[in-house]
């Protein structure tokens, strides 16, 4: 069964890029474009891995990782902080949230696609 | 009576210093939105432009490759000005801390040296490297550290057209002295003056034949002055350049801007 992947990204061209950059593999994605839709999308299809946006509209995306890692049930799926705040100790700020995985943008898709492939659960 | 004028003082100077702070905050959240407002879209620019290059919308011919890293380039190059920017404005608002922790001088010049060597071939110049043995462990900013040496190799590179660049480094009575020399054109006494002020490079028709914001040099000696070093360069026109750092091995705290 091929692995699903929720993007959680408010801009719609890193939607597509992100997109763009998966059509190739074999992976299965679902998107969301602010928190209320990232946490609802995770009750309801459990994904194999997150891809956080963290400037969200309402709630940002620390925030949403916080509360996928309060639930038990959705602990242990890894999310990839995915940022444009590239200040210094952003990637403490990620880590401290509970993310599992740090890409500053602007990202290389190719590179992005490479932590992907490293935080997914076999 | 005295008392009295004594209390408003107080009261003005505690208000006076709430201002500030408030406007301190301002400017960091500026800072930050600045960044990632910047950031956003050139973001999608890079993106589509290495799924284009690699085929994501069908095979690219000869030509629009060519093109496609000539874009990937220019947006490299546009965030190198950002992030330029971002820092000296961080530095202006007191906003740059030094991370201060353990580092080795032979990682920063092995990163500077995979991050630049590429360029250096493209211009068929030799790249060196030659470290004191034994250099001891240092405690600072290593990633700021890291920066002012790239920035030095990156200059001596862009501007020299034949021979080589060269990294030397030492520790001498409990101070590093890092130094990238270059067997480039050379600058004169006066142009020396001006090269680690902000918005100046020696020549203001150089920015425009060889890029640069004319910000690097000036970030480099923030950052070298808030380790309690120094940062300078000889150079007489035709011998070639060497710019010099010379830091504490130990850094505990981060020296304020005068």
């Amino acid at each position: 069964m091929s692995k699903r992947i929720l993007v959680v990204e408010d801009q719609p061209d890193n939607r597509q890029i992100i997109r763009d950059m998966l059509a190739g593999t074999d992976y299965e994605i679902t998107e969301a474009e602010d928190g209320e839709q990232a946490l609802a999308a995770v009750a309801k299809q459990r994904p194999d891995l997150i891809l956080m946006g963290i400037q969200l509209p309402i709630m940002d995306g620390y925030e949403v990782t916080r509360r996928i890692k309060a639930t038990p049930a959705t602990r242990s799926i890894p999310i990839i902080a995915v940022t444009s705040h590239a200040l210094d100790g952003e990637e403490q700020t990620a880590r401290a949230a509970g993310c599992d995985g740090y890409v500053p943008e602007p990202y290389s898709p190719r590179q992005l696609l490479a932590k992907i492939e490293q935080c997914m659960p076999q | 009576m005295l008392a009295i004028q004594n209390a408003r003082l107080f009261s003005e100077i505690a208000e006076k210093s709430r201002e500030l702070a408030e406007a301190s905050q301002h400017k960091s959240q500026f800072l930050a939105n600045m960044s990632h407002e910047l950031r956003t879209p050139l973001n999608a620019i890079l993106g589509y432009t290495e799924l284009m290059a690699d085929g994501a919308y069908g095979e690219p011919s000869e030509k629009m490759l060519g093109i496609l890293k000539r874009l990937e380039a220019n947006g490299r190059h546009l965030l190198g000005l950002i992030n330029d920017v971002l820092d000296l404005s961080k530095i202006e608002a007191g906003q740059l801390v030094l991370e201060l922790s353990e580092y080795s001088v032979q990682d920063i010049a092995q990163t500077a040296r995979s991050t630049l060597e590429p360029l250096a071939a493209d211009k068929k110049l030799a790249f060196k490297v030659e470290m004191a043995a034994e250099l001891p462990p240092g405690r600072g900013d290593g990633r700021r550290l890291t920066q002012v040496l790239i920035n030095l190799v990156g200059n001596a590179i862009k501007f020299t057209d034949t021979g080589e660049v060269a990294i030397k480094a030492e520790a001498n009575n409990g101070s590093f002295y890092i130094s990238v020399q270059d067997t480039g054109p050379g600058i004169s006494a006066a142009d020396q003056a001006k090269l680690f002020q902000e918005f100046q490079q020696a020549d203001n028709a150089i920015t425009r034949k060889k890029g640069g914001t004319g910000l690097g040099l000036a970030i480099s000696k923030r950052i070298i002055e808030m380790h309690g070093g120094k940062i300078w360069v000889e150079s007489q026109p035709g011998q070639g350049s060497t710019f010099t750092f010379t830091l504490p091995v130990i850094v505990e705290r981060q020296v304020e801007a005068a």
